[in-house]
């Protein structure tokens, strides 16, 4: 049983949590740095703590502080969020060993698919298909050089350890093999603590694609449809969707399979994500898996009326998923849009104080997911995302008529907003076709 | 006479990339803020030598704080 939950995290989500331990009778523990004494996302949580400065790596990223601040409340549960440290393997056995329950995959199962390698060599193993490249990590200059002519260039060195867009080093012909080899190693030397890297070709101009799945400890695995993601610009994700526009039957029950193949391999449980790419053929490449609730959660759950936070809390009880596949039923189409605290034009942060806030009209089909109130302050020190804003119906060009006219009524004073960007996108007659891929911002809007 | 590097952004210092003594030109980075996840790179206006290195990495910044300390020629 958990009676009361603490949310590591700051922002959107803790306000999303807290409604799923509403509904189950769980007490919340919200905590905050000294720059969020006074923000909205802790108004809704039965307890706060403040456990540091301003600076993360003494707040949201302190495992000590968040532990204690667990005991001193007697929370019994603690449920990470996105980001932060909820990937963390480390992080995930303190609060287990402090006698916690983790909402999270287990801790052995964190630090294993913190290896890319690992993760490549096990969905290959299961039959699934990974971007071509190197299983094992790469001994040296020469071996990248091998590679490189019989498999043509730009090739790419990636970091065993890396993530979030960050140690990838691209080679685009033999004399800077040894080059970037040396580099690569250094900066996962120093930034991931390892310096172990492999190599994947290049996929052009890719669709982003990946699977919300569900496992639970008795070796259920279900998957709740996959999502679109390509709307990027560097990494940062803007727009997501289900289903994907151009996912068939046949292509869904085979990433499927793989997923729970791959999950059930690695002894996962918990909510997570398997991402993807999807080529120009149609082929689908695994990625990685995403362990944690993700940002675009409720896409899914439109999609399939599945709460996906109150599944994570059921299953870090010992509990069985309460469907199997067939159960699950994808309906409609939901479509999300993030809006961040930056310049429309530039993308330049914009903090700052939100002097007045209006949200379009919540209902059945429509949500925002924010922690947003008149006169709340935009600290410098985190991520930009404000608000997400969630729009479901039928098919899709009725879902984004309904995304479009949601962020029209949404206002925000105070600080500049992507919400012209969002717009732009969603209005795009190539976007509305489902015609698009990782560069659609870059290349269609002219944005970088 | 002694001139000082402000912070344009407010956020977090990332790093300062010059150490007391360097020479450092107008229009040089000196150091750089990350806001919001952003690295905003904030550049000397002057000529002259670093005579003091004010801020180091994770520190909490405000628009003007002084990050670098310039001994510049007049």
């Amino acid at each position: 049983m958990i009676n009361k939950l603490l949310i590591a995290n700051r922002g959107e989500i803790v306000p999303r949590i807290i409604r799923t331990c509403r509904e189950m009778g769980i007490a919340t523990v919200a905590v905050h740095s000294e720059a969020d004494k006074d923000a909205p996302f802790l108004s809704q949580a039965d307890q706060t703590v403040n456990i540091g400065p301003a600076n993360p790596a003494q707040s949201y990223l302190s495992m000590e502080a968040i532990i204690d601040a667990a005991r001193q409340t007697g929370a019994d549960a603690v449920h990470p969020g996105y980001g932060f440290l909820s990937e963390r393997g480390a992080f995930a056995q303190a609060v287990t060993d402090a006698g916690l329950t983790w909402v999270g995959p287990p801790p052995s199962v964190l630090k294993a698919i913190s290896s890319k390698v690992y993760a490549r060599k096990l969905a290959v193993e299961v039959g699934a298909e990974v971007t071509p490249g190197t299983l094992d990590p790469v001994s040296g200059p020469e071996e990248v050089v091998a590679f490189g002519s019989e498999h043509g260039y730009p090739l790419f060195l990636k970091l065993d350890k890396g993530g979030g867009g960050k140690g990838i080093e691209r080679v685009s012909e033999p004399g800077q093999a040894a080059e970037v080899f040396k580099r690569a190693c250094s900066i996962g030397e120093m930034a991931f603590g390892s310096p172990a890297c492999y190599i994947e070709t290049e996929v052009v101009r890719p669709r982003h694609i990946e699977v919300q799945f569900i496992a639970d400890a008795a070796g259920h695995v279900v998957c709740l449809g996959e999502r679109e993601c390509s709307i990027q610009r560097r990494h940062q994700k803007i727009i997501e969707e289900a289903l994907s526009p151009v996912v068939d039957e046949a292509t869904r029950a085979k990433l499927y399979a793989d997923t729970a193949a791959i999950v059930k391999k690695m002894g996962y449980v918990g909510a997570g994500t398997l991402e993807g790419l999807r080529t120009k053929n149609g082929d689908h490449y695994f990625m990685e898996v995403n362990a944690r609730l993700q940002v675009e959660h409720p896409v899914s759950e439109f999609l399939t009326g599945v709460d996906i936070v109150r599944s994570q809390l059921e299953v870090a009880m010992g509990g069985e998923l309460p469907w199997s596949q067939s159960e699950i039923k994808t309906q409609g189409h939901a479509i999300e849009a993030r809006v961040y605290a930056e310049d429309p034009d530039t993308f330049y942060p914009s903090p700052g104080v939100i002097t007045k806030v209006v949200f379009p009209e919540i209902g059945d089909n429509l949500r925002v997911d924010h922690a947003l109130a008149d006169g709340c302050t935009v600290p410098p020190y985190y991520d930009p995302m404000l608000a997400k804003v969630i729009a479901y119906d039928q098919t899709r060009a009725k879902a984004i008529a309904r995304l479009v006219e949601a962020l029209r009524a949404f206002q925000v004073v105070g600080v500049k907003t992507t919400i012209p960007v969002n717009l732009r996108i969603l209005e795009h007659p190539q976007f509305q076709a489902g015609d698009m891929d990782t560069s659609f911002i870059a290349k269609q809007l002219g944005l970088v | 006479m002694e001139k000082s590097v402000n912070a344009i952004m407010p956020g977090l210092c990332a790093r300062v990339v010059v150490n007391q003594g360097d020479k450092v030109s107008a229009g040089q980075e000196v150091a750089v803020i990350n806001c919001m996840k952003t690295e905003i790179s904030v550049k000397s206006e002057f000529d002259g030598t670093v005579s003091k290195v004010i801020s180091k990495e994770w520190d909490e910044m405000q628009v003007g704080d002084p990050m670098v300390m310039l001994e510049v020629e007049e």
